[in-house]
């Protein structure tokens, strides 16, 4: 169980600390430690509002943010002090803003697990056993007053609802750029496939099928949207460095930006050479439907079929 | 002194095809006198075409100098060569080679809008160009609805658009089966008792004997030129 | 006769035309809603922040309006200072909290904004009037909505509520004098406006004579900065914010939208140019025949070079057009789906459509359009004549 308490405090570098009383211990992050110019071992002054009277305490490590989204734009620093030493600077008496719990499976006979009283408060829980958990947050929801407990993932789901709104964009931006490439597959297909009419007249005139030029042609298309695609993992994967590089440097987080999973170029693979595949089959099939001599002499051929009865 | 439209003097040309040099025309001087009606003649790769092609200024020598209507060809800068091209000479190639986008009036009017005429009055010759080579009615047709002859006529109706003194034809009759063929050697020959200086490359027989001069072309030189049909 | 036979060589190849223009049309979407997006966001919140005319506001030292729970005191005395200054038009102090108002077995929480119903600048009134009296309040539409309440209704609300003893404080009866529409809240968020005394009363003694912030207008002509530097140096434990300030450190935050659609535009410009060039590119070569003749029979190069780039540009312009309705709709779209981020103002919009911004958009593509035809229109124009005369009639 976890208490957790958020204040905004001062803090006000010292050259050293006081002889008459052991030093308190704080945790910083390491932005503030960067940007502050700060070692372990430091003395500050810790207080409640800037310039007021605080408490001395030594900088006993630092640590590294979570790879949270809902921090990334989040400028302040963040410190960590032990729970009653807070409180006591703050004057907040015996009070907390949450409790994280870990929950277990309960062997049997073993008594119920302690549930703190903590005001306008939300509970965590995470186990491996999901009936557990529920059981827990069931059992204090109907016990407690004033405050309500939560599932981890759920409390993370809604403080990542900024991200989601972005995913979705992303999205969004993605199906317009698939749409596009589309299109843009079908015209360079139509140009390329167009240039080479006079050899697929003389392939027809030859006795070569049409299936067999279609098929030679969607041969082509899928070579080529392969070979694409692979060219596009290699950039997306060198672009995915880059942004990740650049955005961890701006926000100053371990999270990670932009992403290549083995599914997402799976994906990306699939996609290309279908849409290569149909662009081919498109264009060699708009080809082949023209009569050989029309494709040579570009001519169409106005003559009504001579009919059978003509003939004899 | 003589009334030279064209004038060869000791003209070559030389093309480099991979490590080898290939002299297509080898020293050839020449002059066509203005109204004459030349065929040059020869077995293929004689050099004719490219004769044809350095007196039209398509083409540059590598040595000598080709003088049409006084003025110097294988000097002249590209953007020069091509008014000149568009003023003075006609080509009519093998081919056609009209646009197929354009109605037959428009591929006529083209080089008349390239020299500035104005749109009414470049209709009105394209009409009366169109008509002399025996195509009033198809002025609206595209190439594509045309047979090879009618096609070639356009093409003549183009190349004297613009009223050049020298008509040059490289294998007018080339794509055209005989009777066609007989068709385009009789308007030839009218354009040029008409006043034009025509001057044909061909392998057509019947083609060279309408003309009044032959020039026997093999290996790059002017092995025979005679003149014929009592001229 | 040179757009003639652009024209005649353009609709020769419908498919192919068509297939292009539609390709420059995404292209063109996109790039214009890229444009929008990187000016969008800036214009759209320099509008909002200015929609009643001021342009400054006053926070606790260090921090944003409404960023912290922090609190200005002695804003009675304040907000006489400001108003004695001569550049200073209209001072509105502003009280932010929690009102609770138990309906139904259940509590509606709104946020509450306390304040001078004659100088605020944070809320329009679309119904009945604003809250003048001490016990007068009005509401958004959704507060009403949850609330089932109407303008002429009285409601019982508190400023401070215990959940753990279930007990409410500050309670006080109002009544709801009008409808307003919250110009700086989210889309459906719950507020309701009241005067700032009733508010800092139902607080109790931790908000008397606090606000959370003032808005100021500075006088017509009167210069900005030079209000913000005399305010700073007279009331020393307010950071005073600009609008220009406001927007860069909006800027900042939002910087990752300029930037990808910085990267989407360029990329988008980069597609249209090849994607154009690649057609003439092909058009050329199928065409070279009829290109050389054309030098043959004295068509200048220059002429041939304008009438293929003609061509490249046609397509490109005809595709700008259609990529201005396209832009304009799937600007719409994802102008929806950023609109849902939480906490946004309801009037703040991402895609913002600025005529200055669609001319850039499409002058870009446009010129882009006649570069990409320009290379292999002249290379095609350029071919030694008799060489390619030779090649094609073998061909």
């Amino acid at each position: 169980m976890l208490a957790a308490l958020l204040a905004a405090v001062a803090l006000q570098q010292i050259d050293s600390v006081p002889p008459h009383r052991a030093p308190r211990t704080l945790v910083v992050d390491e932005r503030l430690a960067a940007d502050a110019g700060l070692k372990i071992g430091d003395p500050l002054i810790v207080s409640r509002t800037p310039g007021g009277v605080g408490d001395t305490v030594i900088v006993s490590a630092f640590m590294r943010r979570r790879a949270d989204p809902s921090e990334v734009a989040r400028a302040e620093y963040r410190v960590r002090m032990h729970l009653d030493e807070l409180q006591s600077l703050i004057d907040y008496g015996d009070r907390v803003d949450r409790f994280a719990l870990l929950s277990h499976p309960e062997p049997p006979g073993h008594p119920e697990p302690y549930v703190a009283d903590a005001p306008q408060g939300r509970l965590r829980g995470g186990s491996a056993l999901p009936a557990v958990t529920d059981s827990a947050i069931r059992r204090i929801n109907a016990a407690a007053f004033g405050f309500q407990a939560h599932r981890s993932r759920d409390i993370a789901v809604e403080t990542s609802q900024t991200f989601l709104v972005v995913s979705r964009f992303h999205r969004a931006i993605g199906v317009i750029t698939i749409v596009a490439s589309a299109i843009f597959l079908l015209c360079i297909m139509l140009l390329k496939v167009d240039e080479r009419r006079r050899d697929v007249a003389a392939l027809r005139l030859m006795g070569i099928s049409a299936g067999s030029i279609t098929r030679s042609v969607m041969v082509e298309a899928s070579v080529v949207a392969v070979v694409g695609s692979v060219l596009g993992l290699v950039l997306g994967w060198i672009s995915t460095a880059i942004i990740n590089w650049h955005y961890r440097g701006v926000y100053r987080t371990p999270l990670a930006f932009a992403l290549v999973t083995p599914q997402i170029a799976l994906l990306a693979m699939m996609l290309s050479l279908i849409l290569g595949l149909a662009a081919g089959f498109v264009a060699a099939r708009r080809l082949v439907s023209m009569p050989p001599l029309e494709l040579l002499t570009g001519r169409r051929d106005d003559r009504p079929p001579v009919s059978a009865a003509a003939t004899r | 002194m003589t009334d030279a439209v064209v004038s060869t003097h000791d003209v070559r040309r030389d093309y480099h095809m991979g490590d080898e040099i290939v002299h297509a025309v080898r020293g050839v001087s020449l002059e066509v006198t203005r109204g004459d009606y030349v065929a040059i003649v020869g077995p293929s790769g004689c050099g004719k075409s490219t004769l044809l092609n350095l007196i039209g200024g398509i083409d540059r020598p590598t040595g000598g100098s080709v003088t049409v209507d006084g003025n110097r060809v294988d000097t002249m800068r590209d953007a020069a060569a091509t008014r000149f091209r568009l003023v003075s000479i006609g080509f009519v190639f093998q081919r056609f080679y009209l646009m197929p986008a354009l109605s037959a009036a428009e591929n006529v009017e083209l080089p008349m809008a390239e020299a500035g005429l104005p749109a009414a009055r470049r209709a009105e010759r394209a009409r009366d160009l169109l008509a002399y080579v025996g195509l009033a009615e198809r002025r609206k047709h595209r190439p594509a609805q045309m047979s090879g002859g009618e096609q070639q006529r356009v093409a003549i109706a183009r190349a004297l658009a613009n009223s050049p003194k020298l008509l040059l034809a490289d294998e007018p009759t080339g794509e055209l089966d005989a009777k066609t063929g007989a068709e385009m050697i009789d308007l030839l020959g009218r354009v040029n008792r008409d006043g034009t200086t025509v001057i044909v490359v061909t392998h057509d027989e019947d083609l060279a004997r309408a003309a009044r001069r032959v020039v026997h072309m093999r290996d790059g030189n002017v092995v025979d030129d005679h003149r014929q049909n009592g001229a | 006769m040179l757009f003639r036979l652009a024209w005649a060589t353009l609709t020769s190849h419908r498919a192919r035309t068509l297939l292009a223009i539609l390709g420059v049309a995404v292209s063109a979407a996109m790039l214009l809603d890229m444009v929008m997006l990187s000016s969008g966001m800036r214009s759209s919140f320099k509008s909002l922040l200015l929609a009643r005319g001021f342009q400054l506001r006053l926070a606790p030292k260090g921090t944003l309006p409404l960023d912290t729970d922090a609190t200005i005191g002695n804003a009675a005395e304040i907000t006489s200072v400001l108003r004695a200054m001569p550049d200073v038009e209209t001072v509105s102090p502003v009280l932010g909290g929690q009102l609770h108002v138990p309906r139904d077995g259940k509590t509606v929480t709104a946020t509450a904004l306390g304040g001078d119903a004659a100088s605020q600048g944070d809320y329009e009134i679309t119904s009945g009037r604003e809250p003048r009296g001490a016990d007068e309040i009005a509401a958004s539409d959704d507060f009403l909505r949850v609330a089932n309440l109407r303008v002429g209704d009285t409601l019982s609300a508190a400023a401070g509520y215990d959940p753990q003893l279930r007990t409410f404080s500050g309670t006080r009866q109002l009544r709801v004098v009008g409808r307003a529409h919250f110009l700086y809240m989210a889309a459906e968020q719950r507020a309701v406006a009241l005067p700032l005394e009733t508010l800092q009363a139902m607080q109790g003694q931790a908000a008397r004579d606090r606000v959370s912030f003032f808005m100021v207008r500075a006088r017509q002509g009167a210069n900005v900065d030079s209000v913000l530097q005399r305010i700073e140096r007279a009331v020393p434990k307010v950071s005073a914010i600009s609008t220009e300030s406001a927007i860069r450190q909006i800027d900042q935050r939002l910087s990752y939208f300029r930037q990808l659609a910085f990267i989407l535009g360029t990329v988008s410009l980069v597609v249209g140019f090849l994607l154009v060039t690649t057609l003439v590119t092909v058009s050329v070569n199928e065409r070279l025949g009829e290109i050389v003749v054309m030098r043959a029979i004295g068509v200048a190069r220059g002429r041939v070079v304008s009438q293929i780039v003609l061509e490249g540009s046609a397509i490109m312009i005809a595709g700008a057009v259609l990529g201005l309705g396209l832009g304009l709709l799937t600007a719409r779209y994802l102008n929806s789906i950023l609109a849902s981020f939480p906490g946004l103002p309801a009037a703040i919009d991402f895609f913002l459509f600025e005529p200055r911004d669609a001319w850039s958009a499409l002058g870009m593509l446009v010129a882009a359009g006649i570069l990409a035809g320009i290379y292999p229109s002249w290379r095609g124009a350029s071919v030694p004549i008799a060489t390619t005369l030779r090649e094609e009639a073998v061909g």
